[in-house]
């Protein structure tokens, strides 16, 4: 009646047999719970299995992302640093004109120094007459530690199309970062990317608000040492906030 | 669907087919999306944060993908519905194995990408077409048998290619690219045998239950039910999503 079903002359597993292949798949299941699926996805490892196999630094990262993700949807901001280090906070008033450069990853691995590129003089005046009457740029550099596993997020509160230069640097080290935006009230799980990259040694652009809203940089340390990151922002924000 | 072994009195066709549609509509429910400043969780983000070769966890990634993936055990479990030798049984997973091995590469790596609603729209065709094949209709509808390694085969591909799909929406590094794929395809396998051999078990149970044959072209339905509703959810998706 159905297609080969020529099979009926086969001779079938014993009952016995079966219960065998039952204990047997129970005991690799278990074994497998224990050393790759727990560690993986928990970042529960009785064994030590898993930090052997490398999958527990897996588990750990996931928690960390998912404990992230539920304090970000509980609206809890999650408990940033006691004092936010700022190291250096320099407000110009004189109007900085737009530089424009290309936002593309810095791929050398030698230490940025907090040098950003120099805006060409005749750039500069063409880009200044070309803008018209704009609020008082103003330029702020902020500087701190993250240690491994630790994420931070800067964001600047701008109004539609304003803009921004900036550049960071890991100083050395290397950072994964994701450039993002939220308007006011962002509806939840609401993304709007600018960019993003893993572990590299920092970053420079030009950031154009999309919407009126906050924008800015998440990074986080995935490396094993500390990475001191430095930022240095300019042009038309409204005010600049570390939130993690 | 096996819960009547000992009692060997079948259920009402009816109930077994709407218990599994109910179990595999609460497993397309569990799907979330949970971001944190706009870095994923789970997984992706893992993935997303990670560089480099990282052999063992990929192949823990692609093994778990086969394991949790429905509807590719869902056409496996079709596969091996009616094989009984062992022989049979490798030959036919060895087929979908390469088929889906070929396409999971390449797709990757050439970064083709079919809409993952088309693929998987597809992959829920395939459950249909195996219930079909197992029921015995071509043969009945059109009057000839077409060839079910050469079907297994072209199918792997499709299955490879929803893979890959997924994959490339993981965002790998491309640092370690290829290892970490080469492993994830080992995982993939390993996973692959892992459901397998709980599949074999439950059925050799199942087959020696004296109604196998009145549960089988019952399960086969089902199946096919299975695949339509996989079916039917993809080309919703595909039309509902911009």
């Amino acid at each position: 009646m159905m297609y080969n079903s020529e099979f009926s002359s086969q001779p079938q597993p014993s009952a016995a047999q079966l219960v065998r292949s039952t204990l047997a798949a129970l005991v690799v299941a278990t074994v497998l719970l224990i050393c790759v699926v727990l560690p993986s996805e928990y970042a529960v490892d009785p064994t030590g299995a898993g930090r052997f196999l490398g999958l527990t630094e897996m588990g750990e990262i996931k928690q960390q992302l998912a404990a992230e993700a539920a304090a970000d949807a509980a609206d809890t901001a999650v408990p940033a640093p006691a004092a936010v280090p700022v190291a250096t906070a320099a407000v110009s008033t004189a109007p900085l004109p737009a530089v424009t450069v290309t936002a593309k990853p810095v791929v050398q691995p030698e230490p940025q120094p907090a040098a950003k590129p120099v805006e060409i003089a005749a750039a500069k005046t063409a880009q200044a007459a070309a803008e018209p009457a704009k609020p008082a740029a103003r330029s702020r550099t902020v500087s701190f530690v993250l240690k491994p596993g630790q994420g931070a997020e800067i964001k600047l509160e701008m109004k539609q199309n304003a803009l921004v230069n900036y550049s960071w640097s890991a100083n050395g080290g290397k950072l994964n970062y994701d450039t993002h935006g939220d308007p006011y009230d962002a509806p939840k799980s609401f993304y709007h990317g600018y960019g993003k990259g893993r572990f590299v040694p920092g970053d420079s652009g030009e950031l154009k608000a999309a919407f009126d809203g906050k924008h800015g940089w998440f990074w986080r340390n995935r490396t094993k040492q500390n990475v001191t990151l430095s930022l240095e922002v300019s042009g038309d924000f409204i005010n600049l906030k570390r939130v993690i | 669907m096996f819960s009547d072994l000992s009692a060997g009195r079948p259920l009402p066709a009816g109930r077994y087919t709407l218990l599994i549609i109910l179990a595999c509509m609460l497993l397309l429910s569990s799907i979330d999306a949970a971001f944190a400043h706009g870095v994923a969780t789970g997984d992706k983000g893992y993935i997303q944060e990670s560089s480099g070769v990282l052999i063992i966890p990929f192949i823990y990634l692609g093994a778990k993908h086969m394991v949790t993936g429905y509807d590719h055990l869902l056409f496996l479990f079709g596969v091996i519905f009616f094989l009984y030798r062992l022989k049979d049984v490798g030959l036919y997973v060895t087929l979908f194995a390469m088929g889906h091995s070929v396409t999971l590469l390449l797709g990757v790596l050439t970064n083709i990408s079919v809409s993952a609603y088309v693929v998987d729209a597809i992959i829920g065709f395939s459950v249909v077409y195996k219930a079909l094949d197992n029921l015995g209709a071509f043969p009945r509808w059109f009057g000839f048998q077409p060839n079910t390694k050469a079907a297994t085969l072209l199918f792997g591909l499709m299955h490879g290619f929803g893979l890959a799909t997924k994959i490339q929406d993981f965002d790998i590094s491309p640092d370690g690219l290829l290892i970490n794929l080469i492993a994830f395809n080992v995982g993939v396998e390993i996973g692959q045998i892992l459901a397998l051999s709980a599949i074999l078990i439950l059925m050799g149970f199942w087959r020696r239950n004296r109604n196998f044959m009145r549960h089988a072209y019952t399960a086969n339905v089902a199946m096919m039910s299975l695949g339509f509703l996989l079916m039917g959810y993809q080309i919703s998706g595909l039309i509902l999503t911009p």
